[in-house]
């Protein structure tokens, strides 16, 4: 068994904490021990990956079975990453520091379209062949999940396996199938898996442009792949020995996921569909789980996680009753996801009674109008009524997010953001009377992506030099000085949408981007947009065919075979969007 | 209100950790020990600790220091047990005291002597370096730049060098020993010291090892004969002047 020292490396990359493992709560298991052993990876840098909690929890689940064991690894920073080439060493897990090549599954999560290069990245540097058709028969199995799978076909050609769904459900299952089996015999066991869709069994027929593909089963494998689904989350596993990273991670605190999926049906939002139904963790199991985390991490941070925490039916006494049980400690709650009312900001005050760090409020468009359309149910009466009860509560600095691009914008919906906002401005400064010189107004801008199993899904994205026009109305329009406006680049946005929606022929462009350099897209200072033009070009496919196109009901999707609910309700749900939308 | 201060290890396991990541590291540790440590007032409550000078990135230490105020008395014994149970590899509690009540500001400020022993991955003649030691100390002036402070400064090392001196050179590597001020007042740190000599081709020390730290007979009067012996015990040697 080879086990691998970087330690001649670290003097030369920095953090090097990044690749030393030891934190608390990480587990080692000896893999002579076990069935089969898992390398858990997060395609981005340490400190991005550590505050997963979706990897955190299988790598629980599967460290509490004594046949099974777990280890993770992360995207290496491109300095970590040449120096790996540079001495010819292969990357290997944090914990034994085995070679990746040398576990039985190697399991990549797809966070975000712009991960993709890293996916691809970490293969190489493992030295395991980045194409799944390519890998013999003891190269580990690559198998994918995590919210990006849900259109697993960009990503379909470099795993072998992509689990459509929530992973806790059918980890052990994957597990079971994998464990001292050839691989052929371990593809056959996957693919019989509910929500296990192997795409090396399926054929692929291209349509027409864009992602207009079919997918259809070979043999046996099912025809449409089931999204699996957590029934009662209050008895699904949960790590409470949660590992305790020594950098400062995104998220270093304890975490506590109070609710699951999503009811409000905003949409342009995958929350529903993708992350649905709606499940809650009761106050019991919640109080007892925070105190395990506390007493496992020492951690003097609790974060509620949830995709709107006021949204919990027992919200006001789970946070009551972590105050007066942690306050005196010095142990804080946190609330990451508001909603833009007067209860979220009450509760913001119960857990913050000194502390005012920042609300933050996401009305998504400027217009009632554009807001209906979009089913974002928050009216300017919420959102001034949340801005007086937080200002006059002691708060001074507000963030709020907006979408542009969005189905139906005209300009006068794009004014509209910049109207909304100075006159929330005005507000604030009214109510805040001789505070008035701290007002902070963050205005964050995000191009409208189309993403699979949504309303939207049909839509076009508005071209990269309209949402770049859009975003120099605003720019001209927001001259408050208490106003700092900051948005997402429109090419971003524009590659985002070509992956969201794209198909196995955007999967080459991936390759052929990698190829050519590209890694850590998400990263401004290493996003290389003329290098992904030209391996468009390259591969004699336009990104707007697959960003800008406006697609049809009658039309296959790339990502039809996944089945996250029924199609014609969504495309119903698109006609009332836009049927309301000259009202 | 007691003030206990530990002397703890910092290993190679946990040697590329930083200084403030290594604080977090105690407070959790800490923490999970459910050791009684006072909380400051104010918006942001956190522990009362205080830190004795920080060790380069990718060094370790057996002279390290950590003082801590606690709300009830708590044998030291205890503290450094309780500590031990909960960190992570490469760290560890070697032993700990209690601070005589009547000095109750007290904190490490007045530690201002490191003395690390330095390994480089070069080759060079016992001789030869030997000579450039002697070079180094009889100048005046060390001049060198900070680049990581902005604007960015010059510092003259030469009075942060208290001693310097070959352990051993080999065809590979040269072990060196020094004894450096540091502290707020000013110092110097052994990759600077290694760089003057002309070593390592600015890489990092292959081992860099802080054996002791205390307050030197110029500290403010504040420091107590007591502690000095204490310190001074950790590095198994009577303090020099």
């Amino acid at each position: 068994m080879q086990v691998l020292s970087y330690d001649h490396l670290l003097p030369r990359v920095t953090k090097p904490a990044r690749y030393t493992d030891g934190e608390w709560n990480a587990v080692h298991k000896d893999a002579a021990s076990v069935r089969a052993c898992f390398a858990l990876v997060y395609p981005d840098v340490y400190e991005v990956g550590m505050s997963h909690l979706g990897l955190h929890i299988l790598y629980h689940v599967l460290n509490s079975h004594q046949d099974y064991a777990a280890e993770r690894a992360y995207a290496p920073w491109p300095d970590m990453a040449d120096e790996l080439r540079r001495s010819g060493l292969p990357l290997a897990s944090l914990e034994s520091r085995r070679p990746l090549r040398d576990f039985d599954v190697v399991g990549i999560t797809l966070p975000y379209e712009l991960t993709y290069t890293n996916v691809l990245g970490i293969l190489d540097l493992a030295g395991i062949p980045v194409r799944a058709a390519d890998r013999g028969p003891d190269a580990p199995l690559v198998i994918g999940g995590g919210p990006g799978a849900v259109n697993p076909e960009p990503m379909a050609d470099f795993f072998d396996a992509i689990l459509i769904g929530e992973g806790e459900e059918a980890i052990l299952e994957i597990a079971e199938a994998v464990g001292s089996r050839s691989r052929e015999a371990a593809l056959d066991a996957l693919a019989r898996i509910p929500g296990v869709y192997v795409p090396s069994r399926y054929d692929v027929e291209f349509a027409g442009p864009g992602p207009r593909s079919r997918v259809t089963p070979r043999g046996e494998a099912p025809r449409r792949i089931s999204r699996r689904v957590v029934s009662d989350l209050d008895r699904a596993p949960f790590p409470t020995r949660q590992i305790v990273p020594f950098l400062e991670t995104v998220h270093s605190r304890a975490t506590l996921e109070i609710m699951r999926g999503c009811s409000r049906g905003c949409r342009f939002c995958q929350a529903g569909g993708v992350y649905g139904p709606r499940r809650e963790r009761s106050l019991e199991t919640l109080l007892q789980q925070a105190d395990e985390v506390i007493r496992a991490t020492g951690y003097d941070e609790i974060s509620l996680l949830a995709f709107t925490s006021p949204d919990h039916s027992q919200i006001e006494e789970l946070v009551s009753q972590l105050v007066a049980r942690f306050g005196r400690r010095g142990i804080g709650v946190a609330l990451p996801s508001l909603r833009a009312d007067t209860f979220s900001v009450s509760l913001a005050n119960k857990i913050q009674e000194v502390r005012k760090t920042g609300l933050t409020f996401a009305p998504e468009a400027g217009s009632q109008r554009l807001r209906d359309v979009i089913r974002k149910q928050v009216s300017e009466n919420d959102l001034f009524a949340a801005a007086e009860a937080a200002f006059s509560s002691g708060w001074t600095r507000l963030k709020l997010y907006f979408m542009i691009g969005l189905p139906t914008e005209t300009d006068e919906d794009v004014e509209a953001i910049g109207d909304l906002v100075e006159r929330l401005a005005a507000f604030a400064r009214g109510v805040l009377g001789p505070r008035r010189g701290r007002l902070q107004i963050g205005v964050s801008i995000a191009g409208f992506v189309p993403k699979p199993h949504t309303p939207f899904q049909w839509e076009p994205q508005d071209e990269v030099e309209t949402l770049q026009r859009k975003q120099r109305i605003l720019q001209q329009r927001l001259r408050d000085r208490a106003v700092k406006l900051s948005w997402t680049d429109a090419r971003v946005s524009a590659l985002e949408a070509a992956i969201s929606r794209g198909d196995r022929r955007v999967g080459q462009v991936i390759a052929r981007a990698f190829r050519l350099g590209c890694r850590f897209d998400s990263w401004g200072e290493y996003f290389r947009f003329d290098l992904w033009q030209q391996a468009f070009a390259e591969a004699g496919i336009d990104l707007r065919e697959y960003a800008n196109a406006r697609l049809g009901f009658d039309e296959p999707l790339a990502w039809d075979h996944v089945d996250c609910g029924d199609k014609s309700s969504l495309w119903r749900e698109a006609e009332r969007a836009l049927a309301g939308a000259g009202e | 209100m007691a003030q206990v201060v530990c002397r703890y290890r910092k290993g190679e396991a946990v040697k590329w950790i930083s200084h403030l990541d290594l604080k977090r590291t105690f407070e959790r540790a800490l923490r999970r020990a459910e050791l009684p440590v006072e909380l400051t007032q104010g918006h942001n409550p956190h522990l009362k600790l205080s830190f004795g000078p920080p060790l380069p990135l990718g060094a370790t230490g057996d002279a390290e220091l950590l003082a801590m105020h606690l709300q009830r008395p708590t044998p030291p014994d205890e503290v450094a047990r309780r500590l031990n149970e909960q960190l992570p590899p490469g760290l560890e509690v070697v032993e700990a005291w209690l601070v005589p009540g009547h000095r109750k500001k007290e904190t490490l400020g007045d530690v201002d002597v490191a003395e690390y022993v330095v390994a480089v991955r070069d080759g060079m003649e016992a001789e030869a370096l030997r000579s450039r030691i002697e070079e180094l100390l009889a100048r005046d002036e060390i001049v060198v730049h900070r680049g990581g402070a902005r604007p960015e400064r010059t510092v003259n090392l030469r009075p942060f060098i208290l001693s310097l001196r070959l352990e051993e050179a080999g065809e590979h590597e040269v072990r060196l020993h020094m004894r450096l001020r540091t502290g707020s007042h000013g110092g110097a740190r052994p990759q600077e010291i290694v760089s003057a000599l002309g070593l390592g081709s600015g890489e990092l020390p292959a081992r860099c090892h802080r054996v002791a730290l205390y307050a030197s007979a110029e500290a403010p009067a504040a420091t107590s004969p007591s502690r000095r012996r204490r310190w001074a015990r950790a590095r198994g040697q009577e303090p020099r002047g």
